[in-house]
């Protein structure tokens, strides 16, 4: 195809743009709603498995001792702890250190060190660290079995609902972009078609001076991808936008759930790309898939 | 250049059959003028649609320039139709464009260069007497010269064959004689012309002064062909064999 062509077809879809902008502006409102609500769930998606992901890399179970052991059973507690196969590292935690831990952590409501360091109420634990997070259980059991042990809590409670909560979000971000992209395409096939419509008599006469079906056929795909695009681009800053907006006030109002799901939602840099390049392709493969059916229905050619 | 062969056509519809052709042979010769002549429903529309690739004959074959058009791919059908130069009795011009963008548009679709396009138009225009009128809306022409557009935009890619029905159908009978001595002007450039008309008297005078071939249709069939005085006997006798009137027009 020459150049001059190629761009007189570009001119002529950007044109059927203009003259059917009403039409155009609602097909890609529609698809811009369907790229906010699938941008939406790709990002809350991935912030859970962030939070999957850090919630395994503090797959931590801490270990208490019997109040009525000694020292010395206490040590060899911990030293038959890191016996256990499976087991990485096993870290004595005093009295003392786990207060002061929670009084950094609740430092803004209360003093809790200067309360309570004189008759401290805080259990002494080993906090042990297993190599795999699918082994917990099993070593959960056999530290159990150990003698001189008060109790053992593990995370892998919270893992597992994250685990599962990962899994309902994948299965709902899935079904989401099926829906919404049946939707994109149906809105655009209609757009199309209407162009299609309003042109007849010029493409009946295309027909019969001998254009081809792919000249016949290109400003339509213009006219298509294009409002796919300018949706894309449309999406591509709100949600953006109003992601890192979400992001910065996350970081600014730290709460104490918060930061036990890593204090921190993922940031727009790690991100962006993907929502972009999503839109992008979301934008142009559906909208390339609506004119192609909408052709082929209603041109004949 | 145009060669029938026992071509039948036969349109299939919900409850009927409708033998649009039945079993026509001709043969036209490259830088021939024909009048296809014929009652209403004779079958002159299809015999043009055939010859466009816009139908297919039920059975025989149609050749162009020795090509049989049965057996062309669909993907070559554009690139056959850009030898050919089609006018119709509705005009059918684009009234959003003014008869330069008409004419320039039929040719820009057939990928043909800018610069090409741009000597090209003014000249079909001019051809057609038309050049001072370009920037105009078609509604704001007569249908003479809407007419005389469409025949511009019909020779602007340098076609070999101007295919006409019913050119004049539209237009006051005083101006129906100028569009017909404008395609006897093309063909003065040996450009083959095949035009189908209502308009006997026309015809008569035309063909008389100028030598054309006149073919008559009727019921699908070729009923006369003034280049072979045999046919319209050979019709006659059918006719009356099966116990009819021959009935031309
Ligand atoms: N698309 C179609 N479907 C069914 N029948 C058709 C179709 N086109 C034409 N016919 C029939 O075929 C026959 C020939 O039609 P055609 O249009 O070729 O006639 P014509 O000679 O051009 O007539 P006119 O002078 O009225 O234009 C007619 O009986 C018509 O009803
Ligand atoms: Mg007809």
């Amino acid at each position: 195809m020459r150049f001059s062509s190629f761009t007189y077809l570009v001119g002529q879809g950007l044109h059927s743009m203009k003259a059917n902008r009403l039409m155009t502006l609602a097909s890609m409102g529609v698809l811009t709603v369907c790229m906010i609500l699938v941008g939406t769930a790709f990002l809350f998606g991935v912030n859970v498995d962030a939070v999957v992901q850090y919630m395994g890399s503090q797959n931590e179970s801490y270990v208490y001792p019997a109040e009525e052991a000694t020292d010395e059973q206490i040590q060899a507690l911990g030293d038959q702890i890191a016996a256990v196969p499976g087991v990485s590292e096993v870290v004595f935690v005093s009295r003392e250190e786990v207060l002061s831990q929670w009084d950094s952590m609740l430092s803004e409501y209360t003093s809790l060190y200067s309360a309570l360091s004189e008759d401290n109420p805080m259990p002494q634990m080993f906090r042990v660290s297993v190599q795999d997070v699918g082994q917990m259980q099993s070593i959960v059991e056999q530290i159990q079995a150990l003698p001189n042990v008060d109790e053992v809590s593990a995370a892998f409670d919270t893992a597992s609902t994250f685990l599962s909560l990962q899994r309902v979000v994948n299965y709902i971000c899935i079904g989401l972009v099926l829906v919404l992209a049946l939707v994109s395409i149906v809105v655009i096939s209609n757009t199309i078609r209407i162009t299609v419509f309003a042109r007849r008599k010029e493409i009946a006469i295309m027909k019969l001076v001998g254009a081809t079906n792919g000249f016949i056929r290109f400003p339509f795909f213009v006219e298509g991808t294009a409002s796919g695009l300018l949706a894309a681009a449309i999406s591509s800053g709100i949600v953006c936008g109003a992601y890192y907006a979400l992001y910065r006030w996350y970081l600014e109002h730290p709460t104490n759930i918060g930061q036990l799901f890593g204090g921190t939602l993922v940031p727009l840099q790690q991100v962006w790309y993907f929502v972009v390049g999503g839109f992008v392709v979301f934008g142009f493969v559906l909208c390339g898939i609506g004119t192609a059916t909408s052709i082929r229905k209603h041109l004949n050619v | 250049m145009i060669q029938f062969e026992h071509v039948t056509k036969v349109y299939e519809t919900q409850n009927d059959e409708n033998v649009a052709l039945d079993d026509i042979s001709l043969h036209i010769e490259e830088g021939e003028f024909v009048f296809v002549l014929g009652h209403s429903g004779a079958g002159k529309s299809t015999f043009l649609k055939l010859m466009l690739m816009e139908e297919k004959p039920t059975e025989g074959r149609v050749f162009i320039n020795g090509q049989d058009l049965t057996r062309l791919r669909r993907r070559k059908v554009p690139y056959m139709r850009r030898q050919m130069g089609v006018v119709f009795q509705d005009f059918r011009l684009i009234p959003t464009m003014t008869v330069y963008e008409n004419v320039a548009f039929a040719m820009r679709v057939t990928n043909i260069s800018t610069k090409t396009i741009k000597n090209r138009v003014p000249f079909a225009l001019s051809l057609v007497g038309l050049e001072d009128k370009m920037d105009r809306l078609p509604d704001e022409l007569s249908g003479g010269e809407q007419q005389r557009v469409a025949v511009a935009r019909a020779l602007a890619h340098g076609p070999k064959l101007i295919i006409a029905d019913e050119p004049t159908g539209n237009i006051d009978p005083e101006l129906s004689m100028d569009i017909m001595q404008l395609f006897e002007a093309i063909n003065k450039v040996h450009i083959t012309v095949v035009v189908v008309t209502h308009e006997h008297e026309l015809v008569q005078k035309l063909a008389g002064k100028y030598h054309n071939r006149v073919i008559t249709l009727a019921h699908g069939q070729v009923a006369a062909d003034t280049a072979h005085p045999g046919v319209a006997q050979q019709y006659e006798a059918r006719m009356r064999a099966m116990g009819m009137e021959p009935v031309l027009l």
